[in-house]
């Protein structure tokens, strides 16, 4: 190659890497400048942002209840910032624990209930639930004929409590054992439409989640995201859920509602006092349930469905107290198994009184 | 010298601005392509008939599992052993 040849070789070579230094400085540097700005939350979580619906910051927090305290104000602040800004008005989102020595129970008294759907509505609005596209209800009533009730009297001088190498538990085989005694779901309705309710000769059974004192639903979770408080109520922490729905088959009473769109949660209309683990608005993708109304019952105050059942057919307190209405309805009351076959032990109890 | 002057040329084409241009563009049609087909996929898993269709399923679902069940009612000491069994779990959590 001759000399001349070579210098015009190496000329154009340092002319190009010159450039090519500079081109690539100058993307290394934009890319960090992109990355540098969106990690902070205050970047992203910003009032004229607020129909986003999940922050960077979010996106990369952790769970909550594996958080330090300052992480979790931060998550705190952070969501009250969001909502604030997207429902215009003060939100805030409590984590106040459950409360020591308490172990929540509920009752409910399908003699009393007359198939209002008070409870459905006003769970509707306590929770932040979806409004319409569709509304999301926690509680389904079912209607079901009174005449399905096949407790036979001939039998009840029948059968007898089995005994067990695990202990005696007084279960009865025989007589009525292999029976509905009581009633069955066979013909029930779960969307009935009356004009008045109740209608003569049919029982209305609100169900929602159980509550279980083992609940399937936590066991089948693959990253933990629902898990049962010290006071038995069963949660999800809703950022770390990634919406596999393994919960909601794994749940035997169907209470988990997952979020296939966007929640339609019109600003005017959404209660602003939430909880984290309970009432604050959910975004798609994530499952949800009824939460015994962690942000109204961590504080003392009695769930929504309960206050606005017209009958008093539904009952709550501590099952470690023996002075609770639980407690009263289950020493005293014809309490009904329901599902008893999953195993499960629910905390949520049918009876009549 | 015809055939070092092309070599020269070769390399020069290999480390010019057409060139950077053209893998820039490339690169940028690389991740246009790959942001629409999400857009495309998200679109149409959020479409509204879906997204009800798949609310309805639910719905449906959750029917037929409260169809057919029975309320067996508990007897005494059925109640008692039930009670017995979610305290002893809960003090053992606690424990």
């Amino acid at each position: 190659m001759s000399k001349e040849i070579i210098e015009e070789l190496n000329e154009a070579k340092d002319v190009q890497q010159g450039r090519r230094e500079f081109l690539k400085n100058v993307c290394v540097s934009s890319v960090a400048g992109l990355v540098a700005t969106s990690t902070p939350a205050e970047a992203v979580v910003d009032a004229s942002n607020p129909d986003a619906d999940v922050t960077v910051a979010e996106f990369f927090q952790g769970h909550f209840i594996l958080m330090s305290n300052e992480e979790k104000q931060q998550a705190i602040a952070r969501l009250e910032k969001r909502y604030s800004a997207k429902y215009g008005k003060k939100t805030t989102v409590s984590d106040v624990e459950a409360p020591d020595g308490v172990l929540f129970g509920y009752a409910l008294d399908i003699g009393k209930c007359i198939g209002c759907r008070r409870c459905v509505h006003a769970c509707v609005k306590e929770n932040n639930q979806s409004r319409h596209d569709p509304e999301v209800q926690w509680i389904q009533v079912m209607k079901m004929p009174k005449g399905n009730i096949s407790f036979s009297a001939d039998q009840l001088d029948k059968g007898y409590p089995e005994k067990s190498k695990f202990g005696d538990y007084g279960v009865q085989v025989g007589g009525n054992a292999y029976k509905t005694a009581g009633f069955s779901t066979e013909d029930a309705q779960n969307y009935y439409q009356d004009d008045l309710v109740p209608e003569k000769d049919f029982f209305y059974m609100p169900v929602q989640c159980q509550q279980c004192e083992k609940p399937p639903c936590v066991k089948a979770c693959p990253v933990r995201a629902t898990f049962r408080d010290h006071a038995g109520v069963v949660l999800i922490d809703y950022n770390w859920c990634i919406g596999c729905r393994m919960c909601q088959l794994a749940c035997p009473y169907q209470a988990r509602h997952f979020n296939w769109g966007e929640p339609n949660l019109p600003a005017e209309e959404m209660n602003p006092k939430t909880h984290y683990f309970g009432n604050r608005p959910r975004m798609r993708g994530v499952m949800e349930k009824c939460t015994f109304c962690v942000q109204r019952t961590r504080e003392g105050r009695d769930p929504a469905c309960m206050e606005a059942c017209p009958v008093g057919a539904r009952k709550f307190g501590n099952l470690l107290d023996p002075d609770s209405d639980v407690r009263r309805v289950l020493a005293t009351k014809r309490v009904f198994r329901f599902k008893e076959e999953a195993g499960t032990y629910p905390k949520f109890f049918y009876y009549i009184g | 010298m015809f055939k070092q002057t092309k070599k020269v040329e070769v390399i020069m084409e290999e480390n010019s601005r057409r060139s950077f241009f053209k893998k820039a563009a490339a690169a940028v049609g690389v991740v246009a392509a790959a942001g629409y087909t999400t857009t495309l996929i998200s679109k149409s898993t959020a479409s509204t008939g879906d997204v009800r269709a798949k609310y309805a399923a639910d719905v449906a679902a959750q029917e037929k599992a409260m169809m057919g069940n029975q309320l067996i009612q508990m007897t005494d000491d059925e109640k008692k052993q039930r009670l017995e069994a979610l305290l002893n779990c809960h003090y053992q959590e606690i424990a």
